[in-house]
């Protein structure tokens, strides 16, 4: 099978994706699919609400270990609201930026004790 | 008698609760008696129930007396004064009390009844769409996440109060954990102030997670205060921060509140502000 779906009312049984830790449990379910290869389908079926510590921890995170182009090839979601898609969205360019740059962090520390 | 004068949700009064718990931190076995003269903001019973918490762990008996009578019916109506002593819930009236609660690390599940069910979901509040409702509760959500993160092992005091004339909330979200300054500090060795602390954490992308991207829950719930025209303060430690639609201010305390509050303040009346979203295309999302 090329194809997997997860459902991730399923995977942490309720509507309300608020914690990093259940963010994890879908992260881990996403990793295993896309290392296998897999066409995965991310569903987003039931969820009322979701906050950027669970879509940091369950969809950043895999921008460490999966290039750009094999999540856009081998990734998709579905049924998710507007404002849910405004804030993956906005998680998915943080992701990008937070690992193409790892220095970017220390750096704007330092910009302050320079000042 | 310890006097606690007029609090309201400004730095004056938050200092207040600083210098009385700076004075008392180091008290075992004694009596603390409290007196709430004049005005009391009802949320702000969640920064006060955090440093009574703290001085009652250390076996301190907290007492309360000559309260003014406003002071002392609104304490009585959020369930505050009922944590100190054989105090009756008082009836609401007017239904516009959100309760004093102090939450456990692993009560999620409550709170999201408590936010519905004592704030969002209730007949008092203006017609909101679903949108404007969710966009609320997803930004109390982001702080609740904070905080649990903050405070480990220890409680989250949250209180709320609702002005229907005014079309506001008031709601505030405390822990005791580390902090702003202790948090960055460690992460990256570095050596910054309360308020410089606040101020970068603030900012869109900064995270002190290990080896994991984030930074966008406080960033996101700057940009919706100023969008809703409401108002966010946050106070760490010595470290005090406030940010509206016209102005952000910082300033630090004599003395340090022993963890951090996040203060925010709706405003209900405006039907506007959540439309301003954009639209994502779900197929253009990585």
């Amino acid at each position: 099978m090329d194809n997997v779906n997860i459902n991730i009312y399923s995977v942490i049984g309720n509507s309300f994706c608020v914690e990093a830790e259940d963010g994890e449990k879908v992260f881990e379910l996403l990793s295993k699919a896309l290392k296998e290869k897999k066409k995965v389908v991310l569903s987003f079926g039931n969820i009322e609400l979701l906050t950027t510590a669970f879509l940091n921890s369950a969809v950043g995170k895999l921008y460490k270990n999966f290039t750009e182009e094999e999540l856009k090839d081998n990734l998709k979601v579905v049924e998710i609201t507007n404002n849910g898609a405004i804030s993956l969205k906005r998680v998915v360019e943080t992701a990008k930026s937070f690992y193409k740059n790892p220095d970017a962090l220390r750096e704007s520390i330092n910009k302050i004790l320079e000042e | 008698m310890e006097v606690l004068q007029n609090i309201n949700n400004n730095f004056g009064s938050y200092q207040q609760l600083i210098s009385f718990y700076e004075k008392h931190k180091d008290d075992e076995f004694m009596n603390i008696s409290i007196s709430i003269r004049s005005w009391f903001a009802a949320n702000m019973s969640s920064a006060l129930g955090a440093v009574l918490d703290i001085l009652s762990n250390n076996l301190n008996t907290i007492l309360f007396s000559n309260n003014s009578e406003g002071a002392e019916t609104i304490l009585k109506k959020n369930l505050f004064l009922s944590y100190y002593g054989n105090y009756p819930k008082k009836y609401d009236k007017y239904h516009t009390t959100i309760p004093f609660q102090k939450l456990k690390q692993t009560d999620g599940t409550y709170f999201k009844e408590y936010i519905f069910n004592q704030l969002l979901n209730r007949d008092e509040m203006p017609h909101m769409s679903k949108a404007a409702r969710d966009s609320i509760a997803e930004a109390i959500y982001e702080i609740f996440v904070n905080a649990q993160m903050h405070s480990q092992t220890n409680s989250i005091f949250v209180c709320g109060q609702f002005f229907p004339n005014k079309d506001k909330i008031e709601f505030t979200i405390t822990d005791v954990g580390k902090g702003f300054k202790s948090s960055v500090n460690n992460h990256f060795n570095s050596n910054l102030t309360s308020v410089q602390a606040i101020k970068w954490a603030v900012q869109d992308r900064h995270t002190t997670k290990k080896d994991t991207p984030g930074g966008i829950g406080l960033a996101r719930l700057s940009e919706f205060i100023k969008l809703n025209q409401g108002k966010m303060q946050i106070v760490s430690y010595d470290g005090f921060y406030e940010y509206t639609a016209e102005h952000e201010k910082s300033s630090s305390f004599i003395g340090e509140f022993p963890g951090t509050v996040v203060n925010l303040q709706f405003n209900t009346g405006d039907e506007n502000w959540y439309s301003l979203k954009e639209e994502v295309d779900i197929n253009d999302i990585f």
